[in-house]
């Protein structure tokens, strides 16, 4: 009976369809190298670039006091690895003058009598200086800043505090940031390439004229944007097991979850990708609108997946947006999956979430294929 | 110089029929404005924080609420059937504090009471500030509860103070960094577009046959998409003033400078890609890997280039936009003027000039086969 089945299938149009569009899609060394390039180099570059922490932020000290508790302190702020001091700084203008010219990413000014103050009232104060310019290291170089001042006691003086914290990094011990950004840009590569390459494929057709032939034969419409899909469907899950292999063999990304989740996933995502692609492709007449047109799918959905900037940080407006964005539930997935080895039991409503948003990008697709084609 | 407008013409003519395109020039670096400009925020609030409290006293539950008073940590979802570390791993929080049910006991006999803190590290950012916020929670409970107790500590006072940009507005940072990335992308993928365009149609092989001068026909082609990215940039920084109150604080004229050269730069990478690439796919997923990508990530955009390690951060020296953003940034928020940045026009000037070398070089040679 099965025998049977893929008998009639292999005998069928469709097949005769696909069979054609894999031998032409092989051939085209221009579309294999779009697929596997750029991807590879993306993720290359932003995992192997992106650190959001804070390392060596150059930390002017002009040190009025020079007393054993004013070096004392500075040795407590610079035995880190986060700020380093450069050579002591004159006077507080010299150390604006350089902070003006970004040749400083903060200052610290110690007045004099700090020795006399901190061991005769137990208080004393310093004076921070922090280029706001740069908001996001601003914030952190404060918040570090603050900390390690406001802990320091002198060091033979220490005092144990009455609660201690015992604090526990899980999931990504070591803080690295590609663990975070590789699997999330992951989606967001995919994306890229997914939309710009699956509107070029039918575009292609659309401006050779060669569709037209198409619509001679007897198949339907439904028959030929299937065997475009099939083909580039596994060429996208190839490049989705590529650069599975770099977060895990370059970047040491741990798989933690179960792979038959991240693999449904992923190739309901591929599906999503190629409906976007082809939507471009149905909306746009000529090539270069489709080109410009990704960026308005692109830019945003990268955006809006959390792949950058964390979901909870979005303002809401941004939020209510990027629940309309099916890249959002697959960046969470695959983080799930890579960093917190959660599997389907947790992960069950974004996969129905991009069945959904399959369901209604080729809806869309094929009504507007049929009636283009009428 | 009659070549170059004939060419220009030609190249106007055909942009602004295709009135789609035209719409989305403009549309699209606005649309990128809005995008990066209300998403990107950099600022950690509502970390999600669940406590296990397992001792249930009025320290503990004190304790707790200190965390919350924090205004950066926020009830995360927990139902209590499972462990701490499972939600965590579910997405319903960041944080796990618990508290063990010796906590008030240890704390009144005056032995040191043990806290366990559970911070999911995958998103690292967050993980720090969370970190940092909860250790200060604590402190401000230690010291609630040493202020019973004889007074033994030393404290030093930081007075902090933050320079060219007091309170802290993210617009300040991340508006002018965007100006830099949309006056490079689409003047450069609309260049790219466009040489690419006459290889696929084939109609380069009349520029060959018509006598033009290599750098005639780049000129030419170059001088309508610098005119677009002018009328690009005159949108963005109009907007940028309008939405987001990002104006110039000083005499703008290093930002007047250095604008027509950061979009003729962008151009002439453009044209470069384009020539060389085979079809206009390539030309844009080029430009976008080699253009789009390093100018968000290696110029210092968001994150510092400072933190790019070592062999990648070579990469980040020949990065146009880094350079341009320093001149944005001055001009709107730092207000060093011209002795901070004298250089940066300079060197984009550098980029132009050999970028246009190369795409000459490359015209003429294909002229010659």
């Amino acid at each position: 009976m099965s025998v049977k089945i893929i008998d009639h299938f292999l005998d069928s149009r469709l097949w005769g369809l696909i069979v054609k569009e894999t031998r032409q899609t092989m051939r085209n060394k221009v579309l294999l190298w779009l697929l596997l390039f750029p991807p590879t180099l993306q993720l290359l570059i932003i995992g192997g670039t992106v650190d959001p922490g804070l390392h060596n932020v150059k930390l002017g000290i002009v040190d009025y006091d020079r007393s054993r508790a004013s070096r004392d302190l500075i040795a407590s702020i610079t035995s880190g690895k986060v700020f380093f001091a450069t050579d002591l700084v004159g006077d507080d203008r010299a150390l604006g003058e350089m902070i003006e010219k970004s040749r400083l990413g903060a200052g610290l000014v110690i007045p004099s009598g700090f020795d006399r103050d901190l061991f005769r009232n137990r208080k004393a104060e310093v004076q921070v200086l922090v280029d706001g310019v740069d908001v996001f290291t601003a914030n952190i170089a404060k918040s570090y800043l603050m900390q390690l001042i406001s802990h320091y006691s002198p060091s033979d003086q220490a005092v144990p505090s009455p609660v201690k914290m015992q604090l526990k990094v899980i999931f990504n011990p070591g803080l690295r940031s590609s663990w975070y950004f590789v699997p999330g840009i992951l989606g967001g590569v995919l994306t890229l390439t997914c939309t710009l390459v699956s509107s070029s494929v039918l575009l292609r057709e659309k401006e050779l004229g060669t569709l037209e032939q198409l619509l001679m034969t007897p198949v339907a419409a439904w028959e030929i944007l299937l065997a475009k899909i099939i083909p580039l469907f596994f060429l996208l899950m190839f490049d989705v097991f590529l650069a599975v292999m770099i977060a895990l063999l370059v970047f040491d990304v741990p798989f933690r979850g179960s792979i038959p989740t991240f693999c449904v996933a992923s190739a309901l995502y591929v599906c999503v990708g190629i409906g976007l692609g082809m939507m471009l492709a149905t909306v746009c007449r000529t090539m270069r609108q489709a080109q410009l047109a990704a960026f308005f799918i692109n830019i945003p959905s990268i955006q809006l997946s959390g792949a950058v900037v964390p979901y909870d940080t979005m303002p809401a407006v941004m939020q209510q947006m990027a629940n309309f964005a099916p890249l959002r539930y697959y960046t969470t997935v695959v983080r799930s999956v890579m960093l917190k080895g959660a599997g389907i039991e947790l992960l069950w409503p974004e996969l129905l979430l991009l069945v959904i948003a399959i369901v209604v990008l080729w809806t869309f697709n094929l009504v507007r294929f049929r009636r283009q084609l009428s | 110089m009659r070549t170059i407008l004939a060419q220009a013409g030609k190249e106007w003519a055909e942009f602004h029929r295709d009135r789609v395109s035209v719409a989305m020039a403009f549309v699209l670096p606005l649309a990128s404005l809005l995008m990066l400009g209300y998403g990107v925020r950099l600022e950690s609030k509502n970390i999600t924080l669940i406590v296990e409290d397992q001792d249930k006293s009025f320290a503990s539950r004190t304790f707790a609420e200190r965390l919350y008073a924090t205004n950066t940590l926020v009830r995360g979802s927990w139902k209590g059937t499972v462990s701490a570390e499972d939600a965590m791993a579910a997405g319903g929080a960041k944080v796990a504090i618990i508290l063990p049910p010796d906590f008030s006991k240890n704390l009144s006999l005056g032995r040191t009471a043990y806290v366990q803190a559970l911070v999911d590290g995958s998103d690292v950012n967050t993980a720090h500030v969370a970190s940092s916020v909860i250790r200060g929670a604590n402190t401000f409970f230690s010291r609630m509860v040493e202020s019973k107790l004889p007074d033994r500590s030393y404290r030093v006072v930081p007075k902090v103070r933050i320079w060219f940009n007091p309170s802290c507005r993210e617009n300040l940072f991340i508006v002018p960094g965007v100006f830099a990335i949309v006056l490079w992308l689409y003047p450069s993928l609309l260049a790219a577009v466009a040489a690419s365009r006459e290889k696929d149609q084939g109609t380069v092989v009349q520029v060959y046959a018509s006598g033009i001068k290599p750098a005639q026909f780049i000129i030419g082609k170059g001088l309508i998409y610098v005119c677009v990215g002018l009328c690009e940039a005159l949108v963005i920084m109009i907007f940028g003033w309008l939405l987001f109150g990002v104006k110039p604080i000083i005499e703008p004229s290093a930002v007047l400078l250095a604008t027509p050269i950061y979009i003729m730069n962008a151009v002439m990478f453009g044209l470069c890609l384009g020539l060389r690439a085979s079809s206009q796919v390539v030309a844009v997923q080029a430009a976008s890997t080699a253009g789009f990508f390093p100018a968000l990530l290696l110029s210092g955009f968001v994150y510092p280039i400072s933190n790019i390690p070592f062999p990648l951060s070579v990469f980040s020296w020949v990065v146009p936009a880094r350079y341009y953003m320093e001149v944005t940034r001055d001009t709107f928020v730092r207000g060093a003027g011209w002795s901070a940045i004298w250089f940066d026009p300079l060197i984009l000037l550098g980029f132009t000039l050999l970028l246009f070398i190369a795409t000459w070089l490359k015209m003429r040679r294909m002229q010659m086969t």
